[in-house]
């Protein structure tokens, strides 16, 4: 049936797949890494000290020590979000917003002393995170462009599997004795079915978690725009609490926490204080998750004049809300201990893998005959291809390298290395599209894999010496490593790869080994099979 | 998270995979140099598809009805990638990796039992 549904299918998913595989490539890279944020903020902070419990008399002195800080430096503000110390985090977060349009203001406590803490500054694994929904772009822009692509990739997703005809009878299948387009389409293949529940699950749940932007039209008809009485009558907040207009002093929050330990057991997460100034101040207590698949934060709202407590939430949820915090708790994983964290990390890698087969398949099926000039259209792609799946690991290496490079007193030294990231991201593209193709891969690859091999070189120089967990900060190390060699060795495969005799056609028109290709060199020495190979296996077809 | 239910769930999955991929004429060869008769196509597919739903069920029993789900996929995604390595780059050795997931199975429930489930 020619020009049928699948033909039809294959069309979409090719096309829907290349526009968007490499913002998506970096959304699922980035996101896999961010299961392991906060390892991977510790590891970028070697200076600071976790405790071994905090106690509510301590979470209470920190609070106070918190709310004067910022009585000092942030009178002016609408609302104050104070993170309180975690034993392995010990420190006092504070984030304030003034008003719309100004910037908002941040401040890092040690929350023994209020003083600023002696560490270096850095956005650690929360830039990787933020990256992975809002691209460093202005939030509203980055989560459109985000959500748009992660909507182009549940079609993707869909035609994927309406194309591919042989699920069951290829579900174990990765042949590496035939063609290179039949092994890389076997690798999409593999990488997509095996985890096709998780790309599902983490595709469709991640446009959830911003649907309400996507989609703000029920709540413009049902609460006149007004998303905060969405989520408090859904349950999923305490109830906001209008500013009186009359100034108001804020009574002291130590207690407050202390009775907040008191009514909900489990860790007391940070507190929220809106419009401090105000004779209507509220300032609410949150709490972590308790352990289950749903994202909900039990709260303890109080009266910020008086100190009473005017609302406790927990738990209750009607069901349209709990489906709602389930997806997103589905999403972030937070559930999950050491174990299943890398059952999830490793969904996520076959994520990232099967945007990235599918990037290289579509300059695989698409090589020019030999001495034939490539195309623009493929230079550009080849390119693009080459500076996303090898530049931007290179670029989260050169990030961890700036880290423990960069002075530690070095001003604006979060911003220098997020810079570190992007014109390493930015170079390796712009050289991508210098050398022949195979010789840009293995180029990137290598440079990849030295810059990750560099980490731990450096971390160990400059800041052994501050570890207070030794075998903690040898094993992050270990996992650097472990991800220097994996690169190492796809570099190496690309360099020595060479085509199956039986692939060959055109051997004639190949240099000699070990003499420099020639111009146009195809990428991975994939001439197209001898049955024509090329529009069959991309349809799926055996 | 209790870590013998996690391996009782892997190595079930894994042999439930295992079963499967033998059923296919083509691993068959890779792994045994035969090809399968009708008959014991039938017997290993039932085998496989018994015993990921056993797995599913343990999975349930043990980590509860939100949990057991999000686990049993999990190691189903693990156990079948290790499954395709071993596939493409040994296909001998599957015959005592089978051995290896049955012997964790048998010995998981001892080590899920001896903690308490959440």
């Amino acid at each position: 049936m020619r020009n049928g549904l699948r033909q039809s299918m294959a069309w979409l998913h090719t096309w829907s797949g290349l526009v968007v595989g490499w913002v998506l490539f970096a959304v699922f890279l980035t996101g896999t890494a961010s299961y392991y944020k906060p390892e991977i903020s510790r590891w970028m902070q070697p200076e600071l000290r976790r405790e071994a419990s905090l106690g509510p008399d301590v979470l209470a002195r920190a609070a106070d020590l918190a709310v004067a800080h910022l009585q000092a430096h942030a009178a002016g503000a609408r609302t104050w979000f104070i993170t309180l110390p975690q034993p392995d985090r010990p420190l006092l977060e504070l984030f304030w917003r003034t008003r719309p349009g100004t910037p908002p203001g941040r401040a890092v406590l040690d929350p023994r002393t209020g003083e600023p803490a002696a560490l270096r500054e850095t956005k650690g694994g929360e830039f990787l995170y933020r990256f992975h929904f809002e691209l460093n772009l202005p939030p509203l822009w980055g989560r459109w462009i985000v959500g748009g692509c992660a909507m182009i990739m549940l079609v993707a997703l869909v035609s994927g599997v309406v194309t591919h005809r042989r699920i069951f009878a290829d579900f174990f299948t990765l042949r590496r004795d035939k063609s290179a387009q039949r092994g890389w389409l076997d690798a999409h293949n593999v990488t997509g079915v095996l985890a096709l529940p998780f790309h599902l699950m983490i595709t469709y749940t991640g446009v959830v978690t911003l649907a309400l932007m996507y989609m703000p039209w029920g709540v413009t008809a049902a609460y006149r725009g007004d998303a905060q009485a969405y989520f408090a009558e859904t349950g999923q907040i305490t109830q906001p609490r209008p500013p009186a207009g009359r100034p108001g002093t804020l009574a002291p929050v130590g207690p407050m926490v202390r009775q907040a330990a008191a009514t909900i057991p489990g860790p007391l997460e940070r507190l929220t204080v809106a419009n401090p100034r105000d004779a209507n101040a509220t300032v609410v207590a949150v709490f972590e998750e308790p352990h289950g698949l749903s994202h909900e934060h039990p709260q303890v709202a109080f009266d910020g004049a008086t100190g009473a407590v005017v609302e406790v939430r927990q738990g209750g949820l009607r069901p349209a809300a709990k489906t709602f915090t389930t997806m997103v708790g589905l999403h972030e994983a937070h559930f999950a201990g050491a174990a299943l964290r890398v059952l999830f990390f490793l969904c996520g890698l076959m994520g990232t893998a099967m945007v990235a087969t599918g990037l290289v398949l579509w300059t695989v099926a698409r090589l020019p005959r030999s001495g034939q000039a490539p195309g623009p259209g493929w230079r550009l792609v080849h390119g693009l291809n080459v500076g996303t799946v090898a530049g931007l690991p290179a670029a989260v290496a050169a990030y961890f390298l700036a880290n423990r490079l960069l002075p530690p007193d070095l001003a604006g030294r979060a911003e220098w290395e997020v810079w570190a990231f992007f014109s390493t991201w930015l170079a390796t593209t712009l050289a991508a599209f210098l050398p022949p193709p195979r010789q840009a891969w293995s180029g990137a690859l290598v440079l990849a894999a030295a810059l990750y091999l560099a980490v731990p070189v450096a971390d160990v120089l400059t800041a052994a010496a501050a570890w207070d967990d030794p075998a903690w900060f040898l094993g992050f190390d270990a996992a650097i490593i472990a991800l220097a060699a994996c690169l190492a060795i796809i570099a190496r495969k690309v360099a020595r790869y060479e085509a199956p005799r039986r692939a060959r056609r055109d051997a004639a028109g190949r240099p000699a080994p070990g003499a420099p290709p020639a111009a146009p060199e195809p990428a991975l020495h994939a001439a197209p099979g001898p049955r024509g190979e090329g529009a069959d296996a991309r349809l799926g077809r055996a | 998270m209790n870590a013998g239910a996690l391996l009782l769930n892997l190595g079930l999955s894994f042999l439930g995979l295992g079963a499967l991929c033998l059923s296919l004429a083509r691993h068959h060869g890779a792994v045994l140099r035969s090809s399968p008769r009708p008959a014991r196509v039938l017997a290993l597919r039932a085998a496989g598809w018994s015993l990921i739903g056993l797995s599913l069920a343990a999975a349930i029993r043990l980590e509860g009805g939100s949990f057991g789900p999000v686990q049993w996929l999990g190691s189903l995604v693990g156990a079948g990638l290790v499954l395709i390595a071993a596939l493409s780059y040994r296909p001998r050795a599957l015959p005592w990796m089978l051995l290896l997931a049955a012997a964790a199975s048998l010995a998981a429930p001892a080590l899920a039992m001896s903690r308490p489930a959440f």
